[in-house]
């Protein structure tokens, strides 16, 4: 009999007046003991609400509205709130996305484990000391983690600790909600080793939630695409990498790329080993207004911010040197903590050097006064930034979202500052643009909003863009779009770009130069394809490493 | 243990502050009590030099430099030394407050931390039950009761309780027939005369107390961690308490620490509408009668049980959330 049986299966969320919307649509698959599965897809595919009604943790206003799920035989829908809490024991688990809130504040990890143990009883009173160092250790951490607090851990840590937490269950099922998602792209290599290691040899069953189809492939026998609520796919991994039968799965597939390949595309955006560059047709006719004619000149930078409480200074930037030439876009790469936001944070004004000199022209950046100067700067050097839902005032329409910017750095009023957000609107390919220009940031998708972001980067019409993870927030099927507004941007205006990432694939796309940043000290810099397909430090190899590839064993 | 001695050394420089200030600013207005005192009196007639003396000599006209003035306010504080009240001559301003203040220490502190209590209780429990009747009844009638002006209340309270039913002693803190003493039956009847005003306060306080905690509790019962908690299988009174109530009870306790510190400020209206002789009382008559050394040791006083309040609190602060020790 196989250990979990999901029986056309939907799960609603109520919006009240009885309307609902369907979040899961009549989902069913079987999954047997010790199997190791992926559930893919991308925001609003329902994959996070089907792992919370196996687990039995929806809570108002989702509800199952129909179907079946049996675990071990049993409906579970049938239990008691009393049979689900016991039950968990020995039962099914789970972990949930940000590993970064999961813990208590206010409770040390060995109080976590006590809880546990406390609430079911399967631990001998005597053993539990030892039980939580054991299972503190099967998640390679020291034992000396369990005096701390969730605040004095890790990002990378604490989702370990969720990790044996989820373990000291002793559960034949673990459900892992996108466990790696919120963290630096090596820990999150790391991290999904270790689970892969432990379903390897604890035996449970696993359903790994993921966006990342390349992480999936890599860690998964099985896996079940998932796209609007149905499963459109249930496939061994290998077959899904060699013959994807769903188109929804072929376009997944298709944008992922290994960075170190002679020639990478993603579907609107290709570059090849020589730097040669090829865009999907521009939608809007170029108008070259004003071609970055300054460099940016930054010299022999660092960065050292004061000692907190506890601890030494740190030099989030030791001794950087680079030229951002007219029309170049160049990567800054490393994991986080590198120093990579620190430069941009410098470039723009926003924190001063501790020593060195950033020039742009004839403005020493490092040396700014003023708000005249500031106001200078950045009408020609602008910011992108990470997170789109952040980035943007949820009070204002996009239409004054765009014309504070016109205002202050062009000088424009009256009608002509509605004509530009048009224009802008329209540049960054939101069309119809009248229909835009009056929406709500919550009114638009990830996708965009990052768009609304880079448009209002480009009102000042400058000369440089800083973008900072500019798609990291973003679904892979919208990333491309996103690189591949900025690449065209950079061709029809001639606006140089520093492209801040983690991602050494999206780097390779829309960029010709490359510096790799590890603790503050570049440590690789060159042809973005000379450096990443024959990369020269050990650093740069780890972060090569740790790139999710689907076609790797 | 750094984060203890940091926040010692932030109280005393605010102490100091405090302080100091409350010496700096009467010298700051123009004119003397004296000035003030002879300015009236010469309404009535000329002032003859040996008035004047007399006035100043009972009022006390500052001598010396500022610097050594200040030396001995502060000798002064340090004894709760206030001189002498203009209103109840020739009682000192320390006999006064040292009268005042065990009545609404005990009569406003028990009250507020009652209400704390209770209406942090209540407020658990409704958002826990969130949406059915544990949550309604508390909610709306707390929210209810505290948007009623607290001394109409207090007249209310007075004429039904008080005067028709006539349950309940209508003024003062004692029976004018009993003179203070450790007697049992001594404090039966100071808690009789402390029922009305006690709960006027109660009503109108501890609604607050509900909403907030029930507000702050409903975010905490969002987070991940409880979530995680219930995934884990631990028992519902745990997750409640230990980790959403846990939680919901920092900021909670921020609030509780500024109400505290205005305990010995005393309720004025209430004490003023039951005649109940604490500071807030004190204070009224201090104001009405322009008795400056009164107003400006009550004042101090005020402004310190504040800080120490403040204070305390930051303290437990630091032994509630481990985040704050980093």
């Amino acid at each position: 009999m196989s250990l979990l049986t999901v029986d056309d299966l939907s799960v609603v969320y109520d919006q009240g007046h009885g309307r609902a919307v369907e979040a899961v649509k009549r989902v069913g698959f079987t999954l047997e003991q010790g199997e190791f599965v992926g559930l893919v897809g991308e925001s609003g595919s329902g994959k996070s609400t089907l792992g919370y009604a196996l687990t039995r943790l929806s809570k108002p206003p989702a509800r199952i509205a129909g179907g079946r799920i049996l675990f071990d035989g049993s409906d579970i829908a049938a239990l008691s709130i009393e049979q689900v809490r016991t039950q968990r024991q020995g039962g099914f688990a789970m972990v949930l996305q940000s590993g970064m809130n999961a813990l208590n504040p206010v409770r040390t990890i060995r109080n976590h484990f006590m809880d546990v143990f406390a609430a079911h009883g399967h631990v001998p009173l005597g053993a539990r000391a030892a039980r939580a160092e054991e299972l503190i250790a099967k998640v390679e951490l020291p034992a000396s983690v369990l005096a701390s607090y969730p605040g004095e851990l890790s990002g990378g840590m604490r989702q370990r600790v969720s990790i044996a937490l989820a373990l000291s269950l002793e559960p034949r099922m673990i459900v892992f909600d996108e466990p790696t998602t919120a963290l630096d792209v090596l820990v999150q290599h790391a991290v999904m080793n270790t689970i892969r290691q432990l379903q390897a040899t604890e035996k449970f069953t696993a359903i790994l939630i993921s966006h990342d189809l390349g992480v999936v492939l890599e860690a998964t026998e099985r896996v079940l695409v998932m796209h609007d609520g149905v499963i459109v796919e249930d496939a061994p991994s290998r077959r899904i990498l060699s013959a994807p039968e769903h188109p929804y799965t072929r376009m997944l597939l298709s944008h992922y790329g290994d960075p170190r390949a002679a020639e990478v595309s993603v579907p609107g955006l290709s570059r090849r080993a020589s730097g040669e560059v090829s865009v999907a047709a521009p939608t809007t006719t170029p108008s070259p207004r004003r071609a970055a004619r300054e460099p940016i000149v930054v010299s022999n930078v660092s960065k050292v911010y004061p000692a907190r409480r506890r601890g030494a200074a740190v030099r989030a930037v030791d001794d950087v040197s680079f030229t951002l030439e007219p029309g170049m876009s160049m990567a800054l790469v490393g994991a986080s903590g590198s120093g990579k936001s620190t430069i941009a944070k410098l470039v723009t004004g926003v924190e001063r050097p501790t020593a060195g000199s950033i020039a742009f022209g004839d403005l020493r950046i490092d040396r700014l006064h003023g708000r005249r100067a500031l106001k200078r700067l950045h009408a020609d050097v602008q910011m992108v930034f990470q997170d789109p839902y952040a980035a943007l005032n949820p009070l204002h329409t996009v239409e004054y979202i765009l014309s504070r910017p016109i205002e202050n750095f062009v000088e424009l009023r009256g009608r002509e500052v509605r004509m530009r957000v048009l224009e802008l609107l329209e540049t960054v390919g939101l069309t119809p643009a009248a229909t835009f220009a009056g929406r709500l940031p919550h009114q638009l998708s990830g996708g965009q909003r990052q768009r609304v972001v880079i448009a209002r980067a480009l009102a000042s019409d400058p000369q440089v863009i800083i973008a900072d993870e500019p798609v990291s927030m973003l679904d892979m099927s919208l990333r491309a779009g996103v690189l591949a507004l900025l690449e065209e941007l950079r061709e029809n205006r001639g606006v140089s770009m520093l492209y801040i990432t983690h991602d050494l694939l999206s780097a390779r796309l829309v960029t010709d130069r490359i510096m790799v940043l590890n603790k503050g000290v570049v440590v690789e810099r060159g042809d973005t394809a000379d450096v990443l397909q024959r990369p020269q430090d050990d650093y740069t190899v780890r972060l090569l490493d740790a790139v999710p590839n689907p076609a790797r064993p | 243990m750094r984060y203890f001695w940091g926040r010692v050394g932030l109280f005393v420089l605010t102490l100091w502050a405090a302080v100091t200030l409350n010496f700096i600013l009467p010298r700051l207005m123009p004119g003397s009590p004296a000035d003030a005192a002879i300015a009236k009196l010469s309404q009535n007639g000329p002032v003859s030099p040996a008035m004047r003396a007399s006035i100043e000599a009972q009022l006390g006209v500052p001598s010396g430099s500022v610097w050594s003035q200040y030396l001995s306010y502060l000798g002064q504080v340090v004894h709760f030394d206030f001189g002498v009240s203009y209103s109840y001559f020739p009682q000192p301003v320390s006999s006064l407050i040292g009268a005042a203040l065990p009545w609404t220490l005990v009569l406003v502190g028990s009250v507020t931390v009652i209400a704390f209590v209770v209406g942090t209780l209540l407020g658990v429990v409704a958002a826990w039950r969130r949406g059915t009747v544990l949550d309604t009844v508390p909610t709306v009638g707390g929210q209810f009761l505290s948007a009623f002006p607290y001394f109409w209340i207090a007249l209310l309270l007075l004429f039904f309780l008080g005067y028709v039913a006539g349950w309940f002693p209508t003024s003062g803190a004692y029976s004018q027939t009993a003179t203070p003493n450790w007697s049992l039956s001594f404090f039966g009847d100071a808690l009789d005369h402390a029922i009305l005003p006690g709960l006027t306060i109660l009503i109108t306080s501890f609604g607050g107390w509900i909403i907030g905690m029930r507000n702050t509790m409903v975010n905490t019962l969002g987070e991940d961690y409880v979530t995680f908690a219930e995934a884990n299988g631990l028992r519902p009174r745990s997750v409640a308490m230990r980790y959403a109530a846990r939680n919901a009870l920092l900021p909670q306790f921020t609030s509780f620490g500024m109400v505290l510190g205005g305990v010995v400020g005393g309720s004025l209206l209430v004490e003023t509408v039951f005649a109940y002789p604490g500071v807030g009382l004190l204070l009224f008559h201090a104001v009405t009668n322009q008795d400056y050394p009164l107003m400006q040791a009550l004042f101090l006083i005020i402004t310190v049980s504040v800080l120490i309040a403040n204070f305390l609190v930051d303290i437990l602060y630091g032994v509630l959330d481990p985040r704050t020790r980093q």
